[in-house]
């Protein structure tokens, strides 16, 4: 497990990271989430001593990390980048080696990751002479290469077309269900709904929010009820425990108590003469942001 | 993984990338051509000028071919021997240059052009000593005796140089190791710097920090590029080696092995200090175009050293100021190997220089990294030394533009935004500065002239002191530059 534990850092007069703790547990995938300048990237640094905290400590597995945990680790900087004159497989073995792998290891694992990703019969190419696409995916076996345990991502899925961003999400997916933790950064909160378990929300350099997503949804005390239907307005005042949070020309979204009684629910439904879809929901993670970052 | 093997996976990551470059190849291939022809070239044209062809016609005597040839033996000249019928036969000869002179009768010389005075002695002289014999013969004195009494005094010839007990080939010598190991040092530290702000550039450098320490990364690159330069220039001294014993020229320069062990010894040394300083300077460039202008301390601390050196080491390698020059770790690597092959050094001044070179590479390795780890991962505009030094590495925040994240190699784009500099008007401050510049350049070519009695000198410290100066003035930081990526 990645733990951060009370990590500070000032830029000048900005503090970037405030006394932010969170952590990231082996076997899954946690989502990082903030708005721009909130502290991502210089939390993420942080794990690989890129940035030296001024206060606080990271750990792996309880152990405050040394070159010897990060030998072990993979990461994608978000701003990406490798050698643009250095041959596709080549550079792959040398970052494997760099992390103290012996080079017929590195061999294999960059050989099944080329394979596995479409880029065997581009192995002897040029960096710079692939497509951009190509190139993301070169990026991200650079992360993979030494098989890690922790595998950061900063900005994994930005640039990626939808069939990439599936094909990205499925890997690290994979990847987490072998046992690593997987950790990145994203704006895309729907993605990230889907696909993590777990999800840290930091603002202004301070965690907001954090823990199992599915935990945080259903503690928020309310749920809400979206009723899509034909027809002419529907007046929602008539019914008790509902709460109208807004509603458009046959749209509505309504607000009931987490703990009301199933009846107020069905009754919207009764309420409602012609019916095209009906959901009943805890917050949604992007409200869940809203709330948390806007507080 | 410990930093020292990943060091060397750097060091090995770089001669083998470079050395695959074609740019690389055609570089020593080129380097290979110059310095083989260098040498093979002059001693062909040599070659075809020691060898003289002379005519003769009408009434030779006997003795005559045997004592020009020996006459032009004396002062290693071959000459070869042509006969003609007639007159005319052989300045026809002449002026095909088939022969480069006509003796007549052995009493005329003729000649296409001008004499050649070197050929002119020779013949003159086996006519005279032919004559001489002939007469002496009529005299009836024996020939023997008339030799034995003519017979020549070796007189040696001399080169005295500028200073008693040495002599001009050692100063040569000096001269010219000293100018390679400029070279040198500048060449390769210079592929220290692009490389390091490549690495910066292409954003390679945050995958590969992740994984190692900055002084390993550092450490491994001039460990690199040191050793494949190392390697071109001792596949070129081989060459060099190997064309001069093929051609059999005799102009080896009069250095010894213990000489030469120490240029490795300073090339070393110099390369590895000035490489560091060149690392970490470059660190603090975003683009290539700012490599030169944020590595330019470094080349003017090289140049400036170098003429320092030659100045005072020429002029007297004894004097208190080359001995300081020769110990300053700085200066060292350009002032002691003259000063060895001058062969004026106490045997503790190369031992303490090394030492205290080596204690300067030391700290420079800290500093180095240190400046590298601080400046690295800031991109936008150079970034001040001073702020390196406090280590606020931030990450850039500016990056919610959609799809902006570039992989490879195009640092202008995103670096294109926060590089914009404003630039305030300074041209007529500028002039100024140069006028000034070129006064003061005047003054000291001037002393230098007049103190080193060397007007070439002080004419070349003149003009780089003003080529220098106004690099500096050029270069240096104006307070406009001074914004950085901080949020």
């Amino acid at each position: 497990m990645l733990e951060v534990e009370g990590g500070s850092k000032r830029f000048g007069d900005v503090a970037a990271l405030d006394g932010c703790t969170f952590s990231a547990k082996p076997g899954r995938l946690t989502g990082f989430l903030g708005p721009n300048g909130a502290g991502k990237t210089t939390a993420m640094r942080a794990v690989f001593g890129l940035v030296e905290l001024d206060a606080g400590i990271v750990r792996w597995r309880g152990v405050p990390i040394g070159a010897a945990q990060r030998a072990r680790f993979g990461y994608m900087p978000e701003e990406r980048g490798l050698y643009p004159r250095m041959k596709v497989r080549d550079q792959l073995i040398y970052l494997g080696r760099l992390c103290g792998r012996s080079s017929r290891d590195v061999r294999g694992l960059v050989d099944s990751w080329l394979e596995r990703l479409g880029l065997a019969d581009r192995k002897n190419a040029h960096l710079d002479d692939l497509s951009h696409g190509n190139q993301q995916r070169v990026q991200l076996i650079a992360a993979l290469v030494n098989e890690p345990d922790l595998l950061v991502l900063d900005e994994p899925f930005s640039g990626l077309d939808p069939i990439a961003m599936g094909t990205m999400s499925e890997l690290l997916a994979e990847v987490a269900a072998a046992g690593a933790s997987v950790l990145f950064s994203s704006h895309q909160l729907d993605l990230v709904e889907d696909l993590c378990e777990d999800v840290v929300i930091i603002d202004h350099g301070r965690i907001a929010l954090a823990g199992d997503l599915d935990e945080l949804r259903t503690a928020v005390p309310h749920r809400f009820v979206d009723v899509h239907y034909r027809g002419a307005a529907v007046d929602w005042s008539a019914l008790p425990s509902v709460e109208l949070v807004e509603s458009k020309d046959g749209e509505a979204r309504l607000r009931v108590d987490r703990d009301a009684d199933l009846a107020a629910v069905v009754a919207i439904a009764r309420h409602t003469p012609d019916i095209i879809s009906f959901t009943y929901q805890p917050p949604r993670l992007s409200e869940l942001f809203r709330q948390a970052v806007a507080a | 993984m410990n930093g020292v093997r990943q060091g060397w996976l750097v060091a090995v990551r770089e001669m083998r990338e470079r050395s695959r470059s074609r740019g690389f190849r055609a570089g020593l291939a080129l380097m290979l051509l110059v310095v083989v022809g260098m040498i093979v070239v002059p001693t062909m044209i040599d070659t075809g000028a020691r060898a003289k062809d002379v005519g003769l016609t009408g009434a030779i005597p006997d003795e005559l071919t045997r004592a020009i040839s020996d006459q032009g033996e004396a002062v290693g000249t071959t000459v070869r021997m042509h006969r003609y019928d007639d007159v005319a036969a052989g300045e026809e000869a002449v002026r095909e240059e088939d022969v480069d002179v006509l003796v007549v009768d052995a009493q005329r010389l003729e000649w296409r052009g001008k004499a050649d005075d070197e050929l002119r002695a020779v013949v003159t002289a086996g006519i005279q000593l032919v004559a001489v014999q002939e007469r002496a013969a009529a005299a009836g004195i024996d020939p023997d005796d008339l030799l034995a009494l003519v017979a020549p005094v070796p007189v040696d010839s001399v080169e005295l140089g500028s200073v008693a007990g040495r002599n001009p080939d050692d100063e040569l010598a000096a001269i010219a190791m000293t100018a390679l190991l400029l070279v040198a040092i500048a060449t390769y530290g210079n592929l220290v710097l692009t490389g390091v702000v490549e690495e910066k550039s292409s954003r390679v450098v945050e995958v590969l920090l992740a994984r190692m320490p900055a002084r390993s990364l550092l450490t491994g690159k001039v460990a690199g590029i040191g050793l494949l330069g190392f390697a071109q220039f001792a596949v070129t001294a081989l060459a060099a080696l190997v064309a001069i014993t093929v051609v059999d020229s005799v102009d080896i320069p009069a250095v010894s092995g213990g000489v030469l062990a120490w240029v490795v010894v300073w090339f070393v040394l110099g390369y590895a200090l000035y490489a560091m300083a060149y690392g970490a300077l470059g660190s603090l460039a975003s683009r290539t175009e700012d490599a030169q202008s944020v590595a330019g301390p470094v080349l003017y601390v090289l140049i400036g050293g170098y003429w320092a050196s030659l100045v005072a080491v020429s002029s007297d390698p004894d004097s208190g100021w080359s001995q300081l020059l020769s110990l300053f770790p700085a200066t060292a690597p350009l002032a002691m190997p003259g000063r060895l092959a001058l062969g004026v050094a106490a045997w503790w001044e190369p031992v303490l220089a090394v030492v205290l070179a080596g204690l300067a590479l030391v700290g420079l390795v800290v500093f180095a990294g240190r400046v590298y780890t601080g400046a690295i991962l800031r991109t936008g505009p150079k970034v001040r030394l001073r702020d390196s030094w406090q280590r606020t590495t931030a990450p850039r925040l500016d990056t919610s533009e959609p799809g902006a994240p570039h992989l490879g190699s195009s640092p202008q784009a995103p670096v294109g935004k926060l590089g914009r500099r404003t630039t305030i008007t300074r041209t007529s401050a500028t002039s100024g500065r140069t006028i000034v510049i070129l006064f003061l350049a005047v003054g000291l070519g001037a002393a230098v002239a007049v103190l080193g009695n060397d007007v070439v000198i002080g004419l070349a410290v003149g003009a780089a002191f003003f080529a220098v100066a106004t690099r500096i003035t050029k270069a240096w930081p104006d307070s406009s530059d001074r914004h950085m990526s901080h949020p």
